[in-house]
């Protein structure tokens, strides 16, 4: 290790303003509206009557050192070297010249970068890392995203439902990203409480704490061969790790009972009804890599139902609040189970309180 | 190698096929030249034989003086995948709005082709830069490396994390604040915050420039800052009329969608009754032409989003209803500092602040960091009779 | 302050070394802990924050991370938690 004075620290990130392509430095806080020439392609136009073309290209998320200096090549040769992620990991062109809109989308496109997601698309599918590079995932994410979009793509490359459609998948119930409040959410999950590993527990967890990391209170203290040990209640057990999170002895992977489930009709914008979360629609769906022909299955159905059905501007959760719960089960033809009836905390929030039925 | 790799990685083949970009085309293309992601597909090739992960809860790492930043990975068959055996990931603090110029991003590539897998996420969920896995020694000269190139670690464990904003006044005409240099003024204030661990948990601050809410502040962030006016929404008539003379239904596209039914068209004419306005962003998303935010910009501030565990996923709740954007940083940071003072000494072990908020109810908590009541932090007043009557220490009651 | 900070980072240091393998202590705790011994007239929140960061640039002590939740320990050689 050098010598610590050298060492350059809590500087944060670079400056954002030297990122800024010109015309976005002239134009900061001027733009007026914007329009939309064809998927994967803006045009925003400022009040000094300057324009801007921004081209929106799919990436898996995880990308290769080799794929981002592709980029940057074409940064250069096509939008003066400037170009931008968005918060669904798709990349973004910006160009000052539209004449370069044409070649550069050639060019994505022979390198198997997609154009689209804008509008009403179904844009990239915001994901988690899997068995890419987490340890408590419950099924692979980056796999699965990629079998959805290849069976979907064409609603990333057009723009044909009658609003936006947000897919995001978490591989467990952490849920790192907005999962519980997209318009379909794809989540991992496991079926059966944890296995515990007795012999190496009291040595690498601390008790009370993984004690007290149950949320429904389902872990007590016990001995094993004399030393302080846990015992699992598992009726109360829901599966959801947490106690793993806390305590590697308490193991809940599982290749043959962990799988995934689907959430329908969340949201985070605030247009027109408010940010809301996803609601349980297949409680589950075999673990089945590589290409997860179930999972696959059952999120084309919901979308193809969805963009058949709803109306224009209605988002997944506002098309089922106008035909109702009973309804979607009907033309989905997913089964309502018993699983779909909350039993956690205030779960009377999702009862009928009322006499208002649509048959 | 190429073919060995191949031969190897038959059911990961299977996702190379298709049209969406893949992510094991990446990992191939890092596999030719760089050992660690030769292995990574070997193992993750593995994991897709046995469907099950194949690493362990980290341990100690990470770099001299931050407690933040570094993720530890190890794998759990090191001895068939050597080359993983410690596969640490690095998060760094992304630039506001996700920016970057071909040099600044060829300057991190060469870093971490010297130093790591050569894989990458652009971008984590949170938000960061991640460059995915590489060896214990590497991370001290992978940091300085990234300090002299001028980009420094994001947060991780009990820390607060890289913020993240929309892309916002940059390329935005509904940003009603300036959400970048909001985001970059925060990660910048509170490196200390972000890198040397002192809260019970983890703590998210995102800003949206507008309700449209593009970094999902509410469902995300425990301080979620969304833009949004207090005056007249702006009214261009004659680029309503264009709007209409182009075939858009404006009363039903427009009006019809309105959650408060503030609007009305005549045929000529469109009526707000902005009073009524509850600042949803429908009718801008359609006619930016002839719509958008009023004058009097500025932010909402919300408290306490996050993802299920424990006690189930919390959206975050209005804590200060109007904010000007003038007074919009400085009113941040003096909140957080009452925030972080009164979570980080009554929060238990891992509790979020919603959690908290929970625990002890927002009525003590607004007491706590000196906030007065509002209605608009409320859908509607409680609706049981169980309260909890204060009497001051002259006897009087308190409201 | 009243107290010296190199006294306080001596006995927070000694506080880590106690709880060493009994629990993950917060920073949050040591400085509670320092509080509670010395009064909140002589010490404070800021005071123990300068001791832990001394602590820690020079080595003697390292966050920790398990589970979610940082601490603060002693350096040890590097692993991987066994389970």
């Amino acid at each position: 290790m050098s010598e610590p004075a050298k060492r350059i620290t809590d500087i944060g990130p670079p400056p954002y303003e030297k990122f800024l392509h010109p015309l976005i430095k002239k134009n900061y806080g001027k733009w007026l509206y914007h329009e939309r020439p064809a998927p994967g392609v803006l045009c925003h136009i400022s009040e000094t009557g300057d324009k801007l073309y921004t081209v929106r290209a799919a990436t898996p998320r995880l990308l290769s050192i080799q794929t981002i200096r592709m980029f940057a090549d074409l940064a250069d040769k096509y939008s003066g070297g400037y170009l931008r992620f968005t918060s669904r990991n798709n990349v973004e062109f910006l160009l000052d010249n539209p004449d370069n809109i044409e070649p550069l989308k050639k060019e994505l496109l022979a390198a198997g970068f997609l154009v689209g997601g804008t509008n009403n698309s179904i844009s990239n599918i915001v994901h988690t890392q899997g068995w890419i590079h987490c340890h408590s995932a419950a099924t692979d994410a980056s796999g699965i995203v990629k079998a959805v979009m290849d069976a979907l793509h064409d609603h990333f490359t057009e723009s044909k439902l009658p609003a936006k459609l947000r897919i995001a998948l978490a591989c467990c119930l952490n849920m790192c990203g907005a999962v519980h409040c997209s318009d379909i959410a794809i989540l991992g999950v496991h079926r059966k409480p944890p296995k515990i590993k007795r012999d190496v527990l009291s040595k690498v967890c601390e008790i009370p704490t993984l004690i007290s990391s149950c949320p429904t209170g389902a872990i007590r203290p016990a001995t094993f061969e004399g030393k302080p040990s846990v015992e699992v209640i598992e009726e109360q057990c829901m599966y959801c790790a947490n106690c793993y999170t806390v305590c590697p002895a308490m193991t809940l992977n599982d290749p043959d009972n962990d799988g995934l489930s689907i959430w329908v009709g969340g949201k985070v914008s605030n247009a027109r009804s408010a940010p809301r979360f996803s609601k349980l629609a297949v409680p589950f769906l075999p673990n089945n890599p590589p290409r997860w022909p179930e999972v696959v299955d059952a999120v084309v159905n919901i979308v193809d139902v969805y963009a058949r059905n709803a109306r224009k501007f209605e988002r997944m959760g506002e098309w089922i609040d106008r035909i109702g719960w009973p309804r979607f089960f009907e033309l989905t033809g997913i089964e309502f189970t018993r699983y779909h009836i909350d039993d956690f905390k205030h779960a009377g929030t999702t009862f009928a309180r009322s006499a208002h039925l649509k048959f | 190698m190429g073919d060995d790799t191949k031969s190897n990685t038959k059911l990961l083949d299977e996702l190379e096929k298709g049209p969406w970009p893949s992510f094991v085309t990446e990992m191939k293309k890092a596999a030719e030249t760089n050992p660690m992601a030769k292995d990574l597909l070997g193992q993750l090739e593995l994991s897709y034989e046995e469907r099950i992960g194949h690493w362990k809860h980290g341990g100690i790492v990470g770099v001299m003086g931050y407690g933040g930043g570094v993720i530890g990975r190890y794998s759990d068959v090191p001895e068939k995948f050597p080359n993983v055996a410690h596969f640490h990931t690095l998060r760094i603090n992304h630039p506001s709005g996700w920016f970057y110029t071909s040099e600044a991003l060829r300057k991190l590539c060469d870093i971490w082709e010297r130093h790591g897998s050569g894989l990458t996420n652009m971008h984590g969920s949170t938000g960061d830069i991640i460059f995915l896995g590489t060896k214990t020694n590497e991370l001290e000269p992978v940091f300085q490396e990234l300090t002299q190139a001028g980009f420094d670690l994001g947060g991780s464990g009990s820390v607060l994390r890289t913020p993240s904003c929309c892309v916002g006044q940059a390329r935005c005409e509904w940003a009603c604040y300036d959400t970048m240099a909001t985001c970059d003024s925060l990660t910048r204030a509170y490196q200390d915050e972000i890198h040397r661990p002192a809260f019970p948990y983890k703590f998210k601050i995102k800003c949206s420039g507008c309700a449209n809410d593009c970094v999902a502040a509410i469902a995300r962030a425990d301080l979620s800052v969304i833009g949004t006016w207090k005056d007249d929404i702006q009214q261009d008539d004659a680029a309503v009329s264009e709007y209409a003379a182009a075939g858009l239904d404006i009363q039903k596209d427009v009006c019809d969608h309105c959650p408060t039914k503030c609007m009305q068209w005549d045929g000529k004419k469109l009526a707000i009754n902005n009073r009524e306005c509850v600042r949803c962003m429908h009718c801008i998303n359609v006619m930016p032409k002839a719509l958008k935010p009023g004058k009097e910009k500025g932010a909402t501030l919300l408290i306490g989003a996050k993802a299920p565990i424990m006690q189930g996923a919390l959206l975050s709740s209005v804590l200060i209803p109007f904010v000007p954007a003038a007074e919009l940083l400085d009113t941040i940071k003096e909140l957080v500092s009452r925030i972080w003072d009164f979570w980080s000494e009554y929060g238990n072990n891992r509790e979020r602040v919603g959690e908290l908020i929970q625990r002890i109810g927002m009525p003590a908590f607004l007491d706590a960091i000196g906030l007065d009541p509002v209605p608009e932090m409320v859908t509607a007043p409680r609706d049981n009779p169980y309260i909890f009557f204060q009497t001051k220490e002259d006897g009087q009651e308190t409201k | 302050m009243a107290v010296p900070l190199e006294t306080l980072v001596e006995e927070i240091y000694k506080m880590v070394v106690d709880l060493q393998g009994k629990k993950n202590v917060r920073a949050m705790s040591l400085t509670k802990a320092m509080i509670d011994k010395y009064g909140a007239g002589e010490v404070n929140k800021e005071d123990c924050k300068h001791a832990i960061r001394q602590l820690i640039d020079s080595g003697r002590c390292v966050y920790g991370y398990y589970g979610g939740e940082s601490f603060i320990t002693i350096p040890r050689k590097e692993e991987a938690a066994s389970g």
